[in-house]
């Protein structure tokens, strides 16, 4: 289950290209997440272009792995995911936070590929327990639940009444993916509120557990394989994916100051440049440094 | 009042359950330890393996109905109105509203009849909650039969589906063979000098005020508005451009509930006289049931005397 030299290749060429457009959309939507979007390029990357069974011509399809994004405005990085998959051109990514476009937070009617809507946070777990509840009642026993939840929103009770549920349930077609970025949107979280011990309370919650490098992509595939095939025991699974907020542009690394903040075009170019050399490639700037989009002024969100 | 029906409005709240459940293979329950006491008990015995238990998990439940309606299960999420609307009011909100899921929520345990329980289990906010809410349809039902044919159209109807059932014996005023469409008013009594608009078990209440009326020589028009949301505009308008004035009555707070939703027509569209009956702007507190509607003023007697104040509002 080791991934050949090419898959890697490609996946981190994939994390890259998520890193990229989430600036990109980011940057002319004028608004969102680059901290919480960079933390889960790598998973996005190995959930997308190797892990889940998806049929991008029919995205309903009733063999598809189903996908929750539960930190919903992470929503960059899931919508760069699906345009670099095909669900859609990925000049779609510029209508982000426009009219009939991208919605800021995930919302399953302004896109093929959102299974279910969000924003406040703590809710997608419970969603994703339904939604394998409902696999199990059609017999569907090929299709995997992910659900992506974020360490800050670990602090809803609504998680753990979810957690709760899912091991009542048996729920082992559910897997549900930590981004344990370290930072929430005012504060780092054990300065904020505390998680830890962590894996020791999904344990006890009846959870198998793995814990992971979240930019390691080896590690990230390996734990998600073991999760679908080796671990089917009956219990729901979590992989803690320890990542770092804002994973590839200085700036923004471990900068709780980036949860909600849009660059103006010159920062934008600077951090997509900084990070094109980072994956050594040539230095590739903002798409839109010089189109004068006269929309309305940047919501910087610190 | 006259005599009520000896079957509650939970029993027939059983019995449709299970007529929709033989319908309806994709329908599933969704309970927060409350069953017994709305009577869900009855679908969980015949479709054991259609019944879900989730605990005393409210927001839990209500995402979770949301994902199955997302694999396109028919999810009636249950529990008593207060907790449906205080407690999960943000996944019903985000993950159902928004989404426009096909979710059918039943509130049960609404307004004044659940009284000894005190101000944490009597529903008074629910109506108006719940209408704020897009994609959200909201009815309230009279009698038993009128909850029957609430549940059989919400079922057919797609998006998401909040109604109440009140812990209440009410007198049934529908036939066995009554039907219920959304956005469509049943008028109850023909009358010219003043409307009486009802939802829920205050639609009785107005039929017995309307008696009352006559005999202090007044015609009253009683109308019953079961869909909430969308209420029926037409028949708002064209009673009250007859009569000239009306009161609303509703077994919730008359902030933002059921009679705002009458005056935000009559405002519009043709403006005259409405008083509200219904919860005043205070906690219900734990006392027997009648006590509680006479504290509120929503008896028949205090309906007949906000509706004698509107049609001498209007003649002056």
């Amino acid at each position: 289950m080791e991934l050949s030299k090419t898959d890697f290749k490609k996946l981190e060429e994939y994390a890259y290209q998520i890193r990229r457009l989430s600036v990109e959309m980011i940057t002319y939507g004028k608004w969102g997440h680059i901290g919480g979007s960079f933390s889960m390029a790598e998973i996005f990357s190995v959930l997308y272009f190797k892990e889940m069974k998806i049929f991008t011509d029919d995205p309903l399809n009733e063999q598809r792995d189903r996908f929750i994004l539960s930190k919903a405005h992470g929503s960059p990085a899931l919508y760069a995911a699906l345009a670099l998959r095909g669900y859609y051109d990925i000049d779609n990514i510029y209508n982000y936070c426009e009219p009939g476009g991208l919605e800021g937070h995930t919302h399953m009617a302004c896109a093929p590929g959102i299974e279910a809507s969000g924003g406040p946070l703590g809710m997608g777990l419970s969603v994703s327990v339904g939604i394998a509840l409902g696999l199990r009642r059609k017999e569907n026993f090929r299709s995997r639940v992910y659900c992506v939840v974020g360490d800050g929103e670990s602090n809803e009770g609504n998680v753990w009444e979810a957690a709760m549920s899912a091991s009542h349930y048996n729920l082992d077609n559910l897997i549900c993916i930590v981004d344990y970025n370290k930072a929430m949107a005012k504060g780092l979280i054990w300065d904020l509120m505390g998680l830890e011990p962590f894996a020791d309370k999904w344990k006890a919650f009846g959870w198998n557990v793995q814990e992971v490098d979240g930019h390691d992509i080896n590690e990230v595939y390996k734990a998600l394989y073991k999760s679908r095939w080796i671990l089917a025991n009956g219990k729901p699974n979590v992989v803690i994916a320890h990542t770092v907020k804002g994973k590839g542009v200085e700036r923004a690394e471990f900068n709780y100051k980036w949860h909600t903040h849009a660059p103006d075009p010159a920062t934008a170019d600077e951090m997509l440049r900084e990070l094109s050399v980072n994956y050594g490639r040539e230095p590739e700037g903002y798409s839109k440094l010089h189109i004068n989009d006269k929309k309305d002024t940047f919501y910087g969100g610190e | 009042m006259e005599e009520n029906s000896s079957i509650e409005m939970r029993d027939a709240f059983a019995e449709a359950l299970l007529e929709l459940g033989d319908k309806y293979e994709k329908m599933v329950f969704l309970d927060a330890d409350l069953h017994t006491s709305t009577k869900a008990s009855m679908f969980k015995a015949k479709y054991p393996e259609r019944f879900y238990q989730f605990g005393i998990a409210e927001q839990n439940m209500f995402g979770a109905a949301a994902g199955l309606a997302i694999e396109g299960f028919i999810p009636f999420p249950s529990t008593f109105a207060v907790f449906a609307s205080r407690r999960a009011l943000d996944q019903i909100a985000i993950s159902i509203c928004y989404a426009n899921l096909n979710v059918k929520i039943p509130g049960s345990y609404v307004g004044v009849p659940t009284s000894r329980a005190g101000a944490s289990h009597n529903s008074i906010e629910d109506i108006a909650i719940m209408r704020s809410m897009p994609n959200m349809k909201v009815a309230d039902p009279a009698s038993n039969n009128d909850l029957k044919a609430i549940m059989r159209t919400a079922i057919e109807t797609a998006g998401p589906v909040y109604f109440r059932i009140a812990r209440y014996s009410v007198r049934e005023i529908f036939p066995d063979s009554h039907s219920f469409s959304w956005g469509m008013g049943n008028i109850l009594k023909q009358g010219k000098d003043v409307t009486l608009f009802g939802t829920g078990i205050m639609t009785a209440f107005c039929l017995d005020a309307s008696e009352l009326l006559e005999k202090e020589g007044y015609s009253a028009e009683v109308i019953h508005l079961g869909s909430v949301k969308p209420v029926d505009r037409q028949m708002i308008i064209k009673s009250v451009s007859k009569t000239g004035c009306a009161v609303t009555a509703e077994n919730a707070s008359v902030i933002g509930g059921f009679g705002d939703s009458v005056i935000e027509v009559v405002t519009d569209e043709y403006p005259v006289y409405v008083r509200k009956i219904g919860v005043r702007d205070r906690f219900l507190e734990s006392a027997g049931m009648n006590d509680l509607f006479t504290q509120h003023q929503m008896q028949p007697d205090d309906i007949v005397k906000a509706a004698i104040s509107v049609i001498r509002a209007k003649t002056q």
